[in-house]
């Protein structure tokens, strides 16, 4: 059982590792490269980089009130 | 530098806990780093160096990071978490123990 927790963690860990350098490539060094260069192949336009976090952000928000709402239902009908 | 400063070394069988010396002092330097960039990239901002459609780039790009610094470290906390076998095991004869005590009491402690 302890090496699906290890395989698990490392999931956990070589995913936010690599969105946290894929993330900072994008937004820090791009700018500064010409335009013509081959590497903007393999990122999306500078936009995206605002644009994905924030819905992300409100899709996390969004589920998160649906949960309680959902639980705060759930233990008003248990009580009437 | 963050990540090495919180882990300190476990006994034999307490599971890891994250220590730091002074929490106060530490946040304090961290609030006091956030503070410059964030002054930086308003005087930068002001001066029309970026232009104003890139305002929001830097708070982003700090909660971004602060996600996935809090998916590292809960990465590494589930690869370093100690299963403790010995105490498993004695874990498992106190709860025969337990059960042989209860029947000879003549309470049925069904196995589920």
């Amino acid at each position: 059982m302890e090496l699906a927790d290890r395989a698990v963690g490392f999931l956990l860990t070589f995913t936010s590792l690599s969105i946290f350098t894929y993330y900072t490539f994008w937004v820090i060094i791009l700018p500064f490269v010409d335009s013509d260069n081959f590497i903007h192949n393999y990122f999306l336009p500078q936009e995206y980089a605002i644009l994905i976090p924030v819905c992300a952000g409100v899709v996390l928000l969004s589920l998160l009130c649906i949960f309680i709402g959902l639980v705060l239902l759930k233990s008003k009908k248990k009580k009437a | 530098m963050l990540f090495t400063s919180f882990y300190s070394p476990a006994s034999h069988w307490t599971p890891e806990l994250v220590f730091i010396a002074n929490p106060v002092k530490h946040v304090l330097k961290l609030l006091s780093l956030l503070v410059v960039i964030s002054a930086l990239w308003i005087g930068l901002l002001q001066a029309s160096i970026i232009p104003q459609s890139h305002t929001w780039l830097l708070p982003i790009y700090f909660i971004v990071s602060l996600g996935c610094y809090g998916l590292f470290m809960v990465g590494v906390g589930l690869m370093r978490f100690p299963t403790c076998p010995q105490e498993a095991l004695l874990l498992q004869q106190d709860i025969a123990e337990a059960k042989d005590f209860l029947k000879q009491k003549g309470v049925d402690v069904g196995s589920n």
